[in-house]
C-alpha cells in the first residue's frame, strides 16, 4: 500500500512540475484578456527582420519595466501586412520606417528634403487614420543597393544608374516585396530606367550570402545592417534620391495611447537613444555573433539605464 | 498465556483462518486494482485517440485556412476564400475540444494552448491582413505571399500538432504498457497469493492431521483396545492442546479402569483364597473336632459297658477323659474364633508402645513362664501402629510357643526389634527344639502340627493367627531355624506416625494364652 502511495505522490509531483513548466512557458506570450482593473495589454508587432526584432524587444522591455503589459508579436511580415494587421485591429503598435510609411503605405512618390519633413508628413498621414506617430529615432536605416568590390570594379559601378552596365540586366537579391515597392524595383525602373533589372526574392538577411556566392549582382540592403562592412561591400550612390529617410517612428493606435499612461514617454525615451552606431552594433551582435535579440536589447537598455 | 496461544488448536485454527482470509483479501484487492487500472488505461487510450482525431480536424482547418488565403490572393476569386471562412469559424471549437481531451496532461494542454495561440496569430496577424491587403493591392499581397511566411507558420503549427500527436500516442502507449505490466504483476501476485492460500491450506490440513486426526485415531484405536480388555494401553499425552487434554483424560480413564480391575482381581483372589481356606478350615476343623468327639464317644461306651462293675475310681477316670476331650474341643473352638475375628477386619489402627503390648502378653503368660521357669528378656522396642489386642495376642502366641517348644533346658526367650525402611522388624528368639527349614512355610497354615499332640499340646492354629495378624497390619512373618538350635520368628509392623500416648492407660485385655 505504502509503495502505491509513494507512486501516486511521485505522479502528482511530476504533474505539478509539468504544469509549472507549461505555465512558465506561457506567461510571455499568452496573456489573458485584461482584467477590469488593468488596461488591456499593448499588442506590439514587428516586421520580419533582425533590426525589427531588436526594436520590438527594446520597446517591449522598456514598457514592461514601466509596468505596462505588452504582448510582443515578432516577425509578422512586411510593412504592408503589419499595416493591415493594425487596420483590422490585431495590433496596437509597431515600429515603422518613415520612408517606407510614406512610399509604401501612404503611396507617395515625392521625396521630402529633410528627415523632419518626412516625419511630419508621415505623422499627418497616420493621424488621419487613427494612429499616432511617436518620436522618431536619431538613426536612419535607409534602403540601399550594395555590390561586391569585384563587381563594382568589373563593370565600373559607382551609382545605381551604373547597373545598366551589367550585361543582361542586373540580378538584384531582395525581399519579395521589393518587386512591388516604389523604394524597390518600381523606383529603380521609373527613376533610374533599369528596365532589365530582375529581382531575385530572398529572405531578408540572405542577400549578403547570395552576393558572396555571385548568384546575384547586387543586393537590396539596409544601411544599418550589421553585415554591411565597408571593406567587403560597396554601396552604390543614389543621386536621384530614390531611397529616402528611414528613421524609425513607432506607430500607435490612438485609443491604446489614451488608455495606457506613460506609453509615449517610455517609447520616446528608448527611441531617443537609438543612433545609427547603436543600431548597427546591436544588429551585428545578433546577425554576426548569433546573440538573442532579447538579450541584446536588455543589455542595451541596462547600459542606457532604461531598465 | 503464550503457550495457550501457541498450543491451542482452536486459536491456531483461528489464526490460520485469519491468515487465509488476509491472503485472499490481498489477492482480491490486487486484482481489483489491476482491473481498475486496466479500465483507466483503456479510457485514457480512447481519450488519446479522440484527442488525435480532434487534432487532425484542427490540422485540416489549418490547411483550409492557408489554402483559402493562398487561393484567394493568387486568383482574386472570392469563392476560393470560402474554405478560409469556414475554417475560421470552426477552428476555435475544435481547439477547445482538443484542449478538453488532453485536460489530464498539463504538458499536452500547454502544447494545445501554444498551438491555439499560434493559430490565432496566424489568422489575426497573417491571414486576415493578407486578405485585406489583397482586397486593396493584390500584386503587393502576392509578393508578400511569395515570402513564404504563411507556409512557414503553417508548417510550424503542423509540426507542433505532429509532436502533440506523437506525445499523445506515447502517453497512451505508456499507459497501456503500464497497465499491462501492472495487470501481469497483479496476475502474478494473485497466483502467488492463491498458491500461498493452497500451501497454507495444505499446511493446515497436514498440521490438523498430525495434531488432531492422528492423535484422535490413536485414541480411538486405544479405545478399541480398552474395549477388547487391554487396560494397560496408554496414548501419548505430551501435548498441551485440546488433544493433549483428551489423551490425558483417556489415560486417566484407563488408569482408573485398570485400578478397578486390579482391585477386583485382588478381591476375587482374596475371596478365592478365603473360600479355599474356609473349605480347608471346615475340613480340618471337622477332622480335629471329630477326634475329641470320638474319644468322648469311646469313653461313654466304656462307661455304659462297665457301669455295673466299674469302681467309682474307674468311672471318675473315664469322666475325666471326657472332660479332657471337652477342654480340647473348647480350646479348639476358641482358637477358631480368634482366627475368624482377625479376618473380620474391624481392627484398630493406633500408635502403640510395643513394649507395653509385650508386657501385657507376658502378664497373660505369667503361668506358663513360672511353670517352666522361662528366662524372658526384652530389648528396647519401638512404637508401632496397630491394634493393641491383636498385637498382644501375636506376642503372646510367639512367646508362648517359644516356651512350649523347649526340651529339658530352661527356656530362654529374647524379644528384640530393629527399624529400617519405615517399618519395625521384631525378632522372637528361643533356644527350643527348632524347626526343620523345609517346614518353615507350612507352620503358618492352620491345623499344621509338626509334632504329635501327645507331645506338644495345642490346636495348631496359633501361628496361623499370628500370620493373619501380621498380614492384616501390612507386614510379613517368617521363621529362621534349624533343628536343635532354636528358632527365631521375625515379623514386621508399620512404625507409629506419632508417638503413642504416654503414660499408656492400663489395659485389661482378656487375652487367654492361645498356645498354652
Amino acid at each position: 500500500m505504502t509503495r502505491r502511495l509513494v507512486f501516486l505522490a511521485a505522479l502528482v509531483a511530476a504533474a505539478l512540475a509539468l504544469a509549472a513548466c507549461g505555465g512558465g512557458g506561457d506567461d510571455d506570450r499568452d496573456s489573458p484578456a485584461g482584467t477590469a482593473s488593468k488596461p488591456a495589454p499593448i499588442r506590439l508587432g514587428t516586421k520580419n527582420f533582425t533590426e525589427q526584432y531588436i526594436l520590438g524587444e527594446l520597446y517591449a522591455q522598456a514598457l514592461r519595466a514601466k509596468g505596462i503589459e505588452v504582448e510582443l508579436k515578432s516577425d509578422i511580415g512586411s510593412s504592408e501586412i503589419v499595416d493591415q494587421a493594425m487596420q483590422i485591429g490585431s495590433l496596437d503598435m509597431y515600429p515603422e520606417y518613415i520612408g517606407v510609411l510614406l512610399s509604401e503605405i501612404a503611396g507617395r512618390s515625392d521625396r521630402p528634403d529633410t528627415a523632419q519633413a518626412a516625419y511630419e508628413e508621415a505623422r499627418q498621414f497616420q493621424r488621419g487614420r487613427g494612429y499616432e506617430l511617436l518620436a522618431m529615432t536619431p538613426f536612419s536605416d535607409s534602403n540601399a543597393i550594395a555590390v561586391t568590390p569585384a563587381t563594382a570594379e568589373r563593370y565600373g559601378l559607382r551609382s545605381i544608374a551604373d547597373l545598366r552596365k551589367v550585361p543582361g540586366g542586373a540580378r538584384i537579391g531582395a525581399p519579395p516585396e521589393f518587386r512591388t515597392r516604389f523604394e524597390g524595383l518600381v523606383g529603380l525602373r521609373s527613376r533610374y530606367g533599369l528596365r532589365d533589372a530582375r529581382v531575385r526574392a530572398l529572405p531578408i538577411g540572405k542577400q549578403y550570402a547570395a552576393l558572396d556566392r555571385g548568384t546575384v549582382d547586387a543586393a537590396a540592403v539596409f544601411t544599418t545592417d550589421g553585415m554591411l562592412d565597408e571593406d567587403e561591400y560597396v554601396i552604390l550612390e543614389d543621386p536621384r534620391n530614390l531611397f529616402s529617410f528611414q528613421n524609425v517612428a513607432p506607430v500607435v493606435r490612438k485609443a491604446a495611447l489614451q488608455r495606457t499612461k506613460g506609453l509615449a514617454e517610455a517609447v520616446d525615451a528608448v527611441s531617443a537613444t537609438l543612433t545609427t552606431e547603436a543600431m548597427r552594433s546591436m544588429n551585428a551582435e545578433v546577425d554576426l555573433d548569433g546573440k538573442d535579440p532579447a538579450n541584446v536589447a536588455r543589455a542595451f537598455l541596462q547600459a542606457k539605464r532604461l531598465l | 498465556m503464550r503457550t495457550i496461544y501457541r498450543r491451542s488448536i482452536t486459536i491456531r485454527t483461528l489464526l490460520v483462518g485469519g491468515v487465509l482470509a488476509a491472503l485472499l483479501g490481498a489477492a482480491f484487492a490486487v486484482l481489483v486494482v489491476a482491473i481498475r487500472e486496466q479500465q483507466e488505461a483503456g479510457r485514457a487510450a480512447l481519450r488519446s485517440q479522440r484527442a488525435i482525431g480532434a487534432g487532425s480536424a484542427l490540422e485540416t482547418s489549418l490547411v483550409n485556412l492557408e489554402n483559402g488565403v493562398r487561393g484567394y490572393v493568387a486568383s482574386g476569386r472570392e469563392r476560393l476564400l470560402e474554405p478560409f471562412r469556414v475554417a475560421r469559424r470552426t477552428y476555435p471549437a475544435q481547439a477547445d475540444r482538443l484542449s478538453r481531451l488532453v485536460a489530464d496532461d498539463a504538458r499536452q494542454q500547454a502544447a494545445v494552448r501554444e498551438i491555439t495561440t499560434g493559430l490565432d496569430d496566424y489568422v489575426s496577424l497573417w491571414a486576415l491582413p493578407l486578405v485585406g491587403l489583397a482586397e486593396e493591392r493584390r500584386d503587393v499581397a502576392q509578393s508578400v505571399l511569395a515570402s513564404g511566411t504563411g507556409r512557414e507558420r503553417l508548417d510550424e503549427l503542423r509540426a507542433q500538432l505532429a509532436e502533440l500527436f506523437a506525445r499523445e500516442r506515447a502517453v497512451a502507449a505508456e499507459r497501456e504498457r503500464r497497465a499491462d505490466r501492472r495487470s501481469s504483476t497483479a496476475v502474478t501476485l494473485g497466483l502467488i497469493g492463491m498458491g500461498l492460500v493452497v500451501l497454507v491450506a495444505i499446511g493446515m490440513w497436514l498440521s490438523l492431521r498430525r495434531s488432531v486426526l492422528r492423535p484422535v485415531e490413536r485414541v480411538a484405536a486405544a479405545t478399541r483396545e480398552v474395549a477388547d480388555g487391554d487396560l494397560a494401553v496408554h496414548v501419548p499425552a505430551d501435548r498441551e492442546d485440546e488433544i493433549g487434554t483428551l489423551a490425558r483424560s483417556f489415560n486417566e480413564m484407563t488408569d482408573a479402569l485398570r485400578r478397578s480391575r486390579e482391585q477386583l482381581d485382588a478381591r476375587t483372589l482374596d475371596l478365592e483364597r478365603s473360600n479355599h481356606d474356609l473349605e480347608q478350615y471346615a475340613q480340618m476343623a471337622s477332622h480335629d473336632l471329630q477326634a475329641p468327639l470320638a474319644t468322648i464317644d469311646l469313653y461313654l461306651k466304656l462307661i455304659d459297658r462297665r457301669l455295673s462293675d466299674a469302681s467309682e475310681e474307674e468311672l471318675r477316670e473315664l469322666l475325666q477323659g471326657i472332660g479332657g476331650s471337652t477342654d480340647r474341643m473348647r480350646s479348639l473352638v476358641r482358637d477358631l474364633l480368634h482366627l475368624a475375628r482377625v479376618g473380620r477386619g474391624d481392627a484398630k489402627r493406633e500408635p502403640l508402645d510395643a513394649r507395653e503390648v509385650l508386657d501385657q502378653a507376658l502378664d497373660n503368660l505369667a503361668g506358663p513362664i513360672a511353670e517352666r521357669g522361662a528366662d524372658v528378656r526384652t530389648m528396647p522396642l519401638p512404637a508401632v501402629t496397630g491394634d493393641p489386642g491383636q498385637l498382644c495376642l501375636l506376642f503372646q502366641n510367639l512367646v508362648g510357643n517359644a516356651i512350649k517348644f523347649s526340651d529339658g533346658d530352661t527356656p530362654r526367650v529374647e524379644i528384640s526389634a530393629s527399624v529400617s525402611g519405615g517399618e519395625a522388624q521384631f525378632a522372637v528368639r528361643d533356644n527350643g527344639i527348632g524347626i526343620d527349614p523345609t517346614h518353615a512355610e507350612r507352620i503358618f497354615q492352620p491345623f499344621q502340627r509338626l509334632h504329635g499332640e501327645d507331645r506338644y499340646e495345642g490346636t495348631g492354629i496359633g501361628l496361623a493367627i499370628c500370620q493373619r495378624i501380621v498380614a492384616h497390619h501390612g507386614g510379613r512373618i517368617w521363621a529362621e531355624s534349624e533343628v536343635g538350635s532354636g528358632s527365631t520368628f521375625r515379623f514386621t509392623l508399620p512404625l507409629a506416625d506419632e508417638p503413642p500416648p504416654s503414660p499408656a492407660p492400663p489395659r485389661h485385655q482378656p487375652t487367654p494364652a492361645a498356645a498354652a
